[in-house]
């Protein structure tokens, strides 16, 4: 995917207000980059052009043939029917790709089986917890036949332990199934930890600052390795 | 509404008594049958109501004119409320109409509506024009509450109309559907009564209640006010059972998906 000078703008008061202007971007197929950068600078502006939930004003977005076709969006939220069972949550994005039903049934619990959460099929958002809730939503995410899967920060609610466990169970769906992954996040630990390819954004109007690819594997990353650790020092600099 | 406790209880059936003695008192006082009967009078004009041939023809006339016009208020005041709720210049074009309708004394609408149709027609005209913006109102608020979030995430997921109106729409309105039915229905019970009150059709509660007032039987006016009220709370009580159909038929389905899955 290539983001090729793209620009939005709000109308705030009546007045315009600038959000994003000729940004460019390049972003490698079937890898995850972590965009960071400080709040407000447009980050999450620039993810709902590229979902389509907003209109480009300018510039345009470059896919290839294998990245073509509906995209996933994890939002902040879990944004989960509250009064439909977690199957029914997952179900749902599957009804478009496989016609019957007790296929898709069976799909959909693969998927809520990998979040850990089996036990959990039946019953309603409301009786999880946050970070079940946004498991669910990862199971949703990964179940839609998406080949570009969107992240606007989906663990920055939740307390730092559970966080971590759901970056876990992120990386494990997306490692036997790997697609396209752009996640914005302020978090610079998680985005090491987490991305092939970490890019620094600057305040607005947005611009890419420096990028980082991280050739190390995941299991090797460690915040006690002097490499990593160097690495994610320079992100400072 | 306050939990029903024992205590509640007690002193719901003590106010109802201290009513009920006010009453008798009143009427003892007075001592004229003709103005205000002793609740013991009424009670045996309502037995003798009961037992009456035509009771069954005027109570399901008048049921049968409400249940009409209630099924037409929430068919019409739901789909306009939809519509009016995703279309704003659809919902200014009815503001004057629900704005004359909220206006305009309920009499006056009987009143004309007796100029303009026949008796049995009155009730559910009139019925109509109190009952609609009640449940348009409701209907249409309900659709602006729908949650942006979610809908944003039903086109992200490439759901389907047929989904999307099944799994987000309905369920989103569904509080407010059950709100304006059921105002709209407590109001349609009045509305007809009082349509057959004024244009006394062959049968209806209404008519019958117009008749006793005339010979001055006003115990007699008083059982047909007790049936009315009985029917009001009727239709409450059915009403609050169809809504917990559904709950049922969930649980039971949540059940089943248990046996079947293992999960206890």
């Amino acid at each position: 995917m290539v983001i090729h000078n793209l620009s939005k703008h709000y109308m705030v008061d009546g007045e315009s207000l600038m959000v994003l202007s000729d940004f460019s971007l390049e972003v490698e197929q079937d890898a995850i980059t972590a965009l960071v950068g400080p709040s407000g600078c447009g980050k999450t502006t620039l993810l709902r052009l590229i979902g389509g939930l907003e209109s480009i004003d300018s510039g345009y977005i470059e896919l290839n043939d294998q990245e073509k076709g509906p995209m996933s969006y994890l939002f902040q939220e879990p944004r989960l029917l509250p009064w439909d069972s977690v199957l029914t949550n997952v179900e749902l994005v599957l009804r478009e790709s496989i016609p019957t039903k007790k296929e898709r049934i069976q799909r959909a619990m693969e998927f809520i089986s990998l979040v850990g959460l089996e036990e959990y099929a039946s019953f309603k958002p409301d009786q999880l917890s946050g970070g079940m809730r946004q498991r669910v939503a990862i199971a949703r995410a990964f179940a839609f036949p998406a080949k570009i899967m969107l992240l606007d920060e989906p663990f920055q609610s939740l307390d730092s332990l559970l966080r971590w466990s759901l970056v876990q169970a992120f990386i494990t769906l997306w490692e036997k199934n790997k697609r396209t992954v752009l996640y914005i996040t302020h978090d610079v630990q998680e985005a090491f930890l987490m991305a092939d390819r970490v890019v620094k954004l600057s305040h607005r109007p947005m611009r890419v600052l420096k990028e980082y690819p991280i050739m190390m594997s995941r299991s090797e990353r460690s915040l006690r390795d002097p490499q990593f650790a160097e690495l994610f020092s320079q992100f400072y600099q | 509404m306050p939990r029903s406790t024992l205590a509640t209880k007690v002193v719901v059936v003590l106010s109802l008594l201290l009513l009920l003695g006010v009453w008798h008192i009143g009427s003892l006082v007075l001592d004229a049958q003709v103005i205000l009967p002793t609740p013991s009078k009424t009670f045996s004009a309502f037995i003798t109501l009961l037992q009456y041939k035509p009771l069954s023809v005027n109570l399901l006339t008048t049921v049968g004119r409400a249940l009409k016009s209630f099924l037409i208020i929430v068919t019409v005041g739901s789909v306009l409320g939809i519509i009016a709720g995703y279309k704003p210049l659809f919902s200014a074009a009815l503001q004057p109409l629900l704005v004359m309708c909220k206006a305009i004394p309920v009499m006056s609408i009987i009143l004309l509506a007796f100029i303009w149709f026949s008796s049995g027609t009155v009730p559910l005209f009139s019925a109509f024009l109190m009952g609609f913006p009640v449940m348009f109102v409701q209907v249409e608020e309900g659709v602006r509450l729908i949650s942006e979030d979610l809908s944003e995430m039903s086109h992200m997921y490439h759901f389907s109309q047929k989904d999307r109106i099944m799994h987000l729409i309905i369920p989103s309105l569904t509080p407010s559907l059950i709100t304006g039915a059921k105002a709209s229905l407590s109001m349609v019970w009045k509305v007809v009564i009082a349509a057959e009150v004024l244009t006394v059709p062959r049968y209806g509660v209404g008519s019958r209640m117009q008749l006793a007032q005339i010979n001055l039987e006003t115990a007699e006016v008083l059982a047909w006010t007790l049936i009315a009220i009985l029917l009001t709370a009727l239709g409450d009580v059915l009403f609050i059972a169809m809504l917990q159909l559904p709950k049922r038929f969930r649980e039971l389905k949540t059940k089943h998906f248990e046996r079947v899955h293992g999960h206890s």
